[in-house]
Protein backbone atom coordinates (compact mmCIF):
# COMPACT_ATOMS: atom_id res chain seq x y z
CA UNK A 1 0.00 0.00 0.00
CA UNK A 2 1.51 3.25 -0.75
CA UNK A 3 1.34 6.20 1.66
CA UNK A 4 -1.28 8.58 -0.83
CA UNK A 5 -3.48 5.63 -0.53
CA UNK A 6 -2.76 5.78 3.23
CA UNK A 7 -3.83 9.22 3.24
CA UNK A 8 -6.83 8.65 1.13
CA UNK A 9 -8.08 6.09 3.65
CA UNK A 10 -7.45 9.23 6.43
CA UNK A 11 -9.44 11.17 4.39
CA UNK A 12 -12.33 8.87 4.35
CA UNK A 13 -12.07 8.32 8.29
CA UNK A 14 -12.37 12.21 8.75
CA UNK A 15 -15.41 12.37 6.48
CA UNK A 16 -16.97 9.81 8.09
CA UNK A 17 -16.43 12.59 11.37
CA UNK A 18 -17.81 15.07 9.19
CA UNK A 19 -15.01 16.79 7.81
CA UNK A 20 -16.18 18.45 4.56
CA UNK A 21 -12.32 19.78 4.33
CA UNK A 22 -11.88 16.34 3.47
CA UNK A 23 -14.26 15.50 1.41
CA UNK A 24 -12.88 18.53 -0.59
CA UNK A 25 -9.43 16.90 -0.63
CA UNK A 26 -10.84 13.81 -1.94
CA UNK A 27 -12.37 15.73 -4.74
CA UNK A 28 -9.74 17.54 -6.22
CA UNK A 29 -7.78 14.00 -5.75
CA UNK A 30 -9.84 11.87 -7.54
CA UNK A 31 -12.59 14.26 -9.56
CA UNK A 32 -10.99 14.43 -12.28
CA UNK A 33 -10.20 10.79 -13.48
CA UNK A 34 -14.07 10.06 -12.17
CA UNK A 35 -15.17 12.68 -14.38
CA UNK A 36 -13.70 11.01 -17.07
CA UNK A 37 -14.42 7.81 -16.58
CA UNK A 38 -17.76 8.68 -16.42
CA UNK A 39 -17.47 10.41 -19.21
CA UNK A 40 -16.49 7.20 -21.71
CA UNK A 41 -19.29 5.78 -19.73
CA UNK A 42 -21.95 7.87 -20.84
CA UNK A 43 -20.84 9.48 -23.46
CA UNK A 44 -22.03 12.85 -22.22
CA UNK A 45 -20.09 15.42 -20.48
CA UNK A 46 -23.17 17.02 -18.97
CA UNK A 47 -24.22 13.29 -17.36
CA UNK A 48 -20.81 13.07 -16.38
CA UNK A 49 -21.11 16.32 -14.74
CA UNK A 50 -23.92 15.47 -12.59
CA UNK A 51 -22.76 11.95 -11.67
CA UNK A 52 -19.14 12.85 -10.42
CA UNK A 53 -20.90 15.41 -8.42
CA UNK A 54 -23.30 12.78 -7.11
CA UNK A 55 -20.73 10.07 -6.68
CA UNK A 56 -18.71 12.85 -4.08
CA UNK A 57 -21.84 13.49 -2.11
CA UNK A 58 -22.19 9.55 -1.98
CA UNK A 59 -18.96 9.37 -0.59
CA UNK A 60 -20.15 12.23 2.22
CA UNK A 61 -22.99 9.72 2.67
CA UNK A 62 -21.25 6.24 2.96
CA UNK A 63 -17.65 7.31 4.37
CA UNK A 64 -18.98 6.08 8.17
CA UNK A 65 -19.59 2.39 6.02
CA UNK A 66 -16.19 2.56 4.11
CA UNK A 67 -14.60 -0.80 5.62
CA UNK A 68 -11.26 0.09 3.45
CA UNK A 69 -11.51 -3.79 2.04
CA UNK A 70 -10.79 -1.71 -1.84
CA UNK A 71 -9.01 1.31 -2.20
CA UNK A 72 -10.69 4.55 -1.85
CA UNK A 73 -10.23 5.28 -6.04
CA UNK A 74 -11.70 1.76 -7.16
CA UNK A 75 -14.84 2.11 -4.54
CA UNK A 76 -14.87 5.73 -6.11
CA UNK A 77 -15.23 4.26 -9.74
CA UNK A 78 -17.38 1.38 -8.52
CA UNK A 79 -20.11 4.28 -7.31
CA UNK A 80 -19.45 6.07 -10.49
CA UNK A 81 -20.09 3.30 -12.55
CA UNK A 82 -23.62 2.27 -10.24
CA UNK A 83 -24.69 6.06 -11.22
CA UNK A 84 -23.53 5.70 -14.76
CA UNK A 85 -25.73 2.68 -15.41
CA UNK A 86 -28.76 3.81 -13.68
CA UNK A 87 -28.39 6.95 -15.48
CA UNK A 88 -28.06 5.23 -18.53
CA UNK A 89 -31.25 3.12 -17.80
CA UNK A 90 -33.24 5.87 -17.20
CA UNK A 91 -31.92 7.85 -20.51
CA UNK A 92 -34.36 7.33 -22.82
CA UNK A 93 -32.91 9.51 -25.71
CA UNK A 94 -30.22 8.63 -28.30
CA UNK A 95 -27.74 10.56 -28.19
CA UNK A 96 -25.99 7.71 -27.66
CA UNK A 97 -25.88 6.26 -30.51
CA UNK A 98 -25.31 9.46 -32.17
CA UNK A 99 -22.30 9.75 -30.22
CA UNK A 100 -21.07 5.95 -31.28
CA UNK A 101 -22.09 6.91 -34.56
CA UNK A 102 -19.45 10.29 -34.71
CA UNK A 103 -16.63 7.44 -33.41
CA UNK A 104 -17.09 6.02 -36.48
CA UNK A 105 -14.51 7.19 -39.61
CA UNK A 106 -16.31 8.77 -41.95
CA UNK A 107 -16.80 6.42 -44.36
CA UNK A 108 -16.30 8.13 -47.34
CA UNK A 109 -12.39 7.49 -46.82
CA UNK A 110 -10.82 3.65 -46.82
CA UNK A 111 -8.95 2.25 -44.49
CA UNK A 112 -6.06 3.28 -46.59
CA UNK A 113 -6.58 6.70 -46.78
CA UNK A 114 -7.76 7.09 -42.90
CA UNK A 115 -4.11 5.36 -42.22
CA UNK A 116 -2.16 8.14 -44.17
CA UNK A 117 -3.92 11.13 -42.50
CA UNK A 118 -2.79 10.02 -38.89
CA UNK A 119 -0.33 7.97 -37.34
CA UNK A 120 -0.53 5.46 -35.20
CA UNK A 121 -0.71 6.17 -31.89
CA UNK A 122 -3.70 8.30 -33.28
CA UNK A 123 -5.33 6.18 -35.17
CA UNK A 124 -4.79 3.15 -31.82
CA UNK A 125 -6.61 6.09 -29.57
CA UNK A 126 -9.35 6.38 -32.57
CA UNK A 127 -9.98 2.43 -32.37
CA UNK A 128 -9.50 2.24 -28.43
CA UNK A 129 -12.46 5.17 -28.91
CA UNK A 130 -14.59 2.30 -31.09
CA UNK A 131 -14.18 -0.55 -28.69
CA UNK A 132 -17.42 -2.00 -27.69
CA UNK A 133 -18.46 -0.20 -23.88
CA UNK A 134 -17.75 -3.09 -22.25
CA UNK A 135 -14.44 -3.83 -23.70
CA UNK A 136 -12.76 -0.03 -23.18
CA UNK A 137 -13.87 -0.29 -19.91
CA UNK A 138 -11.82 -3.15 -18.73
CA UNK A 139 -9.15 -1.10 -21.23
CA UNK A 140 -9.33 2.67 -19.43
CA UNK A 141 -9.49 0.90 -16.08
CA UNK A 142 -6.53 -0.49 -16.84
CA UNK A 143 -4.45 1.76 -18.24
CA UNK A 144 -5.69 5.01 -17.10
CA UNK A 145 -7.14 4.38 -13.70
CA UNK A 146 -4.04 1.53 -13.33
CA UNK A 147 -6.79 -0.80 -11.90
CA UNK A 148 -5.88 -4.43 -11.18
CA UNK A 149 -8.07 -7.69 -12.63
CA UNK A 150 -9.19 -7.86 -9.15
CA UNK A 151 -10.47 -4.10 -8.76
CA UNK A 152 -11.62 -4.01 -12.33
CA UNK A 153 -13.71 -7.28 -11.08
CA UNK A 154 -15.03 -4.93 -8.01
CA UNK A 155 -15.74 -1.86 -10.27
CA UNK A 156 -18.08 -3.67 -12.74
CA UNK A 157 -19.47 -6.62 -10.35
CA UNK A 158 -18.03 -9.29 -12.67
CA UNK A 159 -15.59 -12.15 -11.87
CA UNK A 160 -11.68 -12.04 -12.54
CA UNK A 161 -12.04 -14.88 -15.04
CA UNK A 162 -14.58 -12.40 -17.12
CA UNK A 163 -12.56 -9.23 -16.92
CA UNK A 164 -9.40 -11.33 -18.17
CA UNK A 165 -12.02 -12.60 -20.96
CA UNK A 166 -13.11 -8.77 -21.88
CA UNK A 167 -9.39 -7.54 -21.80
CA UNK A 168 -8.26 -10.77 -24.65
CA UNK A 169 -10.82 -9.50 -27.13
CA UNK A 170 -10.63 -5.98 -26.04
CA UNK A 171 -6.92 -6.32 -27.26
CA UNK A 172 -7.68 -8.55 -29.81
CA UNK A 173 -9.92 -6.08 -31.66
CA UNK A 174 -7.59 -3.61 -31.15
CA UNK A 175 -4.76 -5.61 -32.71
CA UNK A 176 -7.05 -6.08 -36.29
CA UNK A 177 -8.04 -3.15 -36.55
CA UNK A 178 -4.40 -1.98 -36.41
CA UNK A 179 -3.93 -5.23 -38.58
CA UNK A 180 -6.68 -3.96 -41.68
CA UNK A 181 -4.80 -0.05 -40.87
CA UNK A 182 -1.85 -1.50 -42.19
CA UNK A 183 -0.02 -2.37 -38.41
CA UNK A 184 0.34 -5.61 -38.20
CA UNK A 185 1.54 -6.40 -34.96
CA UNK A 186 1.99 -10.01 -34.86
CA UNK A 187 -0.78 -10.71 -32.73
CA UNK A 188 -3.59 -12.16 -32.92
CA UNK B 1 -14.13 -24.80 -20.48
CA UNK B 2 -14.38 -21.22 -20.54
CA UNK B 3 -12.82 -19.02 -22.92
CA UNK B 4 -10.38 -17.90 -20.73
CA UNK B 5 -9.33 -21.42 -19.62
CA UNK B 6 -9.12 -21.81 -23.48
CA UNK B 7 -6.46 -19.45 -24.18
CA UNK B 8 -3.18 -20.41 -25.61
CA UNK B 9 0.09 -19.01 -23.22
CA UNK B 10 0.55 -15.97 -25.85
CA UNK B 11 -2.72 -15.34 -25.69
CA UNK B 12 -2.91 -15.04 -21.57
CA UNK B 13 0.36 -13.45 -21.60
CA UNK B 14 -1.23 -10.75 -23.98
CA UNK B 15 -4.24 -10.97 -21.55
CA UNK B 16 -2.10 -9.84 -17.98
CA UNK B 17 0.15 -7.40 -20.52
CA UNK B 18 -1.90 -4.15 -20.08
CA UNK B 19 -1.63 -5.45 -15.76
CA UNK B 20 1.66 -5.77 -16.12
CA UNK B 21 2.06 -2.10 -17.25
CA UNK B 22 0.33 -0.77 -15.15
CA UNK B 23 2.06 -2.17 -11.83
CA UNK B 24 -0.56 -4.57 -10.42
CA UNK B 25 0.13 -7.79 -11.22
CA UNK B 26 1.82 -9.50 -8.93
CA UNK B 27 2.47 -13.60 -7.36
CA UNK B 28 2.58 -16.51 -10.11
CA UNK B 29 0.78 -14.08 -13.00
CA UNK B 30 3.76 -11.60 -12.56
CA UNK B 31 6.42 -14.22 -12.33
CA UNK B 32 4.90 -15.82 -16.01
CA UNK B 33 5.05 -12.75 -17.75
CA UNK B 34 8.54 -11.95 -16.78
CA UNK B 35 9.63 -15.15 -17.54
CA UNK B 36 8.08 -14.55 -21.21
CA UNK B 37 9.19 -11.47 -21.44
CA UNK B 38 13.12 -12.50 -20.47
CA UNK B 39 12.79 -15.53 -23.11
CA UNK B 40 10.47 -15.12 -25.76
CA UNK B 41 11.52 -12.87 -28.71
CA UNK B 42 8.10 -11.55 -29.28
CA UNK B 43 7.22 -10.81 -26.05
CA UNK B 44 9.37 -7.20 -25.90
CA UNK B 45 7.54 -6.42 -29.36
CA UNK B 46 4.68 -7.22 -27.70
CA UNK B 47 5.13 -5.17 -24.93
CA UNK B 48 5.37 -2.42 -26.91
CA UNK B 49 2.67 -2.86 -28.89
CA UNK B 50 1.03 -2.53 -24.98
CA UNK B 51 2.77 0.42 -23.98
CA UNK B 52 1.14 2.41 -27.28
CA UNK B 53 -2.74 1.19 -26.05
CA UNK B 54 -1.32 2.68 -22.84
CA UNK B 55 -0.73 5.84 -24.33
CA UNK B 56 -3.18 5.96 -26.56
CA UNK B 57 -5.52 4.84 -23.79
CA UNK B 58 -4.46 8.03 -21.49
CA UNK B 59 -4.51 10.66 -24.06
CA UNK B 60 -8.18 9.59 -24.77
CA UNK B 61 -8.76 10.14 -21.34
CA UNK B 62 -6.81 13.02 -20.68
CA UNK B 63 -8.38 15.19 -23.92
CA UNK B 64 -11.71 15.07 -21.53
CA UNK B 65 -11.25 18.68 -19.50
CA UNK B 66 -13.00 18.52 -16.59
CA UNK B 67 -15.51 21.52 -15.92
CA UNK B 68 -13.20 23.93 -13.97
CA UNK B 69 -16.02 25.05 -11.71
CA UNK B 70 -16.88 21.76 -10.74
CA UNK B 71 -15.15 22.26 -6.92
CA UNK B 72 -17.24 24.87 -6.03
CA UNK B 73 -20.28 24.07 -7.06
CA UNK B 74 -19.59 20.45 -5.71
CA UNK B 75 -18.88 22.48 -2.59
CA UNK B 76 -22.72 24.22 -2.80
CA UNK B 77 -24.07 20.78 -3.27
CA UNK B 78 -22.19 19.53 0.01
CA UNK B 79 -23.73 22.47 1.43
CA UNK B 80 -27.28 21.98 0.45
CA UNK B 81 -26.80 18.44 1.16
CA UNK B 82 -25.24 18.66 5.16
CA UNK B 83 -26.68 22.07 5.76
CA UNK B 84 -23.98 25.34 6.26
CA UNK B 85 -20.77 24.38 8.13
CA UNK B 86 -20.26 25.31 11.49
CA UNK B 87 -18.17 28.54 12.02
CA UNK B 88 -15.56 27.47 14.11
CA UNK B 89 -15.57 28.83 17.51
CA UNK B 90 -13.86 32.02 16.59
CA UNK B 91 -11.52 33.34 20.22
CA UNK B 92 -11.25 36.65 20.79
CA UNK B 93 -8.48 38.77 19.42
CA UNK B 94 -6.81 39.39 22.54
CA UNK B 95 -6.46 35.35 22.58
CA UNK B 96 -5.09 35.08 19.10
CA UNK B 97 -2.96 37.62 19.97
CA UNK B 98 -1.66 35.99 22.93
CA UNK B 99 -1.59 32.23 21.72
CA UNK B 100 0.75 33.69 19.24
CA UNK B 101 2.94 35.09 22.07
CA UNK B 102 3.08 31.83 23.33
CA UNK B 103 4.39 30.22 20.44
CA UNK B 104 7.68 31.77 20.44
CA UNK B 105 10.41 31.37 23.56
CA UNK B 106 8.88 31.85 26.54
CA UNK B 107 11.07 35.00 27.68
CA UNK B 108 10.45 37.03 24.26
CA UNK B 109 6.36 35.89 24.72
CA UNK B 110 5.97 37.00 28.22
CA UNK B 111 7.98 40.62 27.33
CA UNK B 112 6.04 41.45 24.59
CA UNK B 113 2.75 40.88 26.42
CA UNK B 114 3.62 43.89 28.09
CA UNK B 115 3.37 46.20 25.67
CA UNK B 116 0.06 43.80 24.38
CA UNK B 117 -1.83 44.79 27.97
CA UNK B 118 -0.40 48.05 28.48
CA UNK B 119 -2.65 48.53 24.59
CA UNK B 120 -5.51 46.71 26.03
CA UNK B 121 -5.63 49.30 29.03
CA UNK B 122 -5.08 52.21 27.32
CA UNK B 123 -7.62 51.48 24.41
CA UNK B 124 -10.56 50.21 27.31
CA UNK B 125 -11.15 47.51 25.62
CA UNK B 126 -14.66 46.39 24.42
CA UNK B 127 -15.19 43.46 21.87
CA UNK B 128 -18.21 44.59 20.02
CA UNK B 129 -20.24 41.89 19.68
CA UNK B 130 -18.78 39.11 21.15
CA UNK B 131 -19.87 36.75 23.10
CA UNK B 132 -18.00 33.84 25.17
CA UNK B 133 -14.90 36.05 25.57
CA UNK B 134 -12.41 34.05 26.91
CA UNK B 135 -11.30 36.83 29.78
CA UNK B 136 -12.40 40.30 30.10
CA UNK B 137 -9.60 42.97 30.36
CA UNK B 138 -10.22 45.43 32.72
CA UNK B 139 -11.50 48.80 31.01
CA UNK B 140 -10.37 52.06 32.36
CA UNK B 141 -6.82 52.68 34.38
CA UNK B 142 -9.46 54.36 37.16
CA UNK B 143 -12.04 51.41 37.46
CA UNK B 144 -8.30 49.01 37.95
CA UNK B 145 -7.07 51.34 40.49
CA UNK B 146 -10.16 50.52 43.07
CA UNK B 147 -10.12 46.47 42.78
CA UNK B 148 -8.26 44.19 44.90
CA UNK B 149 -5.85 42.50 42.91
CA UNK B 150 -2.93 39.77 43.48
CA UNK B 151 0.48 39.67 41.30
CA UNK B 152 0.63 36.04 39.37
CA UNK B 153 3.59 34.95 37.44
CA UNK B 154 2.51 32.34 35.02
CA UNK B 155 4.59 29.57 33.68
CA UNK B 156 6.49 29.55 30.82
CA UNK B 157 4.72 26.65 29.63
CA UNK B 158 1.26 27.44 30.27
CA UNK B 159 -1.27 27.14 27.28
CA UNK B 160 -2.64 30.57 26.94
CA UNK B 161 -6.40 28.26 26.49
CA UNK B 162 -6.16 27.41 30.02
CA UNK B 163 -5.29 30.16 31.65
CA UNK B 164 -8.12 32.04 29.07
CA UNK B 165 -10.68 29.58 30.49
CA UNK B 166 -10.24 29.79 34.43
CA UNK B 167 -10.14 33.72 33.91
CA UNK B 168 -13.40 33.40 32.49
CA UNK B 169 -14.98 30.64 34.89
CA UNK B 170 -13.42 33.05 37.99
CA UNK B 171 -14.48 36.40 36.99
CA UNK B 172 -10.91 37.83 36.81
CA UNK B 173 -9.27 40.10 35.08
CA UNK B 174 -5.83 40.93 33.88
CA UNK B 175 -5.36 44.10 35.13
CA UNK B 176 -1.27 44.90 33.85
CA UNK B 177 1.89 43.19 33.48
CA UNK B 178 4.02 41.81 32.77
CA UNK B 179 6.89 43.06 34.69
CA UNK B 180 10.37 42.56 33.81
CA UNK B 181 10.30 39.03 35.64
CA UNK B 182 6.78 38.24 34.17
CA UNK B 183 4.56 38.90 36.92
CA UNK B 184 1.09 39.86 36.15
CA UNK B 185 -1.40 42.33 37.87
CA UNK B 186 -5.18 40.11 38.00
CA UNK B 187 -7.96 42.31 39.41
CA UNK B 188 -9.31 39.85 41.99
CA UNK B 189 -13.74 40.67 42.33
CA UNK B 190 -13.49 39.93 46.05
CA UNK B 191 -16.15 41.44 48.38
CA UNK B 192 -14.14 40.40 51.83
CA UNK B 193 -10.50 39.23 53.03
CA UNK B 194 -11.73 35.76 53.00
CA UNK B 195 -13.03 35.63 49.22
CA UNK B 196 -9.61 37.35 48.28
CA UNK B 197 -7.68 34.84 49.76
CA UNK B 198 -10.18 31.83 48.45
CA UNK B 199 -9.40 32.94 45.06
CA UNK B 200 -5.65 33.42 45.43
CA UNK B 201 -5.59 30.07 47.03
CA UNK B 202 -7.37 28.91 43.90
CA UNK B 203 -5.11 30.56 41.29
CA UNK B 204 -2.19 29.12 43.29
CA UNK B 205 -3.53 25.21 42.78
CA UNK B 206 -3.63 25.82 39.15
CA UNK B 207 -0.96 23.81 37.49
CA UNK B 208 0.10 26.98 35.04
CA UNK B 209 0.55 29.61 38.18
CA UNK B 210 4.13 29.41 39.04
CA UNK B 211 4.08 32.27 41.97
CA UNK B 212 1.29 34.29 43.31
CA UNK B 213 1.52 37.25 45.55
CA UNK B 214 -0.73 38.94 47.85
CA UNK B 215 -1.70 42.29 46.15
CA UNK B 216 -4.25 44.96 47.48
CA UNK B 217 -6.80 43.11 49.32
CA UNK B 218 -10.61 44.28 49.55
CA UNK B 219 -11.05 47.22 52.02
CA UNK B 220 -13.68 45.30 54.21
CA UNK B 221 -9.65 43.75 55.33
CA UNK B 222 -9.62 39.78 56.43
Amino acid sequence: MTAAMETDRALVDRVAKGDRAAVRLLFMRHHARVYRFVVRQTGSEMMADDIANEVFLELWRQAPSFEGRSEVSTWLLGIARFKALSSLRKKKEDWIDDDDAAQVPDSADTPEVVTMKEDKGAALRRFVDALPEEHRTVIDLAYYHGQSVTEIGEVLGIPVATVKTRMFYARKKLGEALKAAGYDRGWP
Amino acid sequence: MSAAEKMSRRDEMETLLPFYLNGSLEGAELEAVEEWLANDPAALAALGEAEAEFSGTAAANEAIRPPADALSRFARALEAEAGPARAPASPSWLTQALNRFMAVPATVAWAAAAALLALVVVQSFVEPGGKGNDFEIAGAEDELAKLPFALVKFKPEAKMADIAAFLDRNRLKIAGGPTADGVFRIAIPAETGDDYKKLLGLIAAQPFADAVIEGRKPASGG
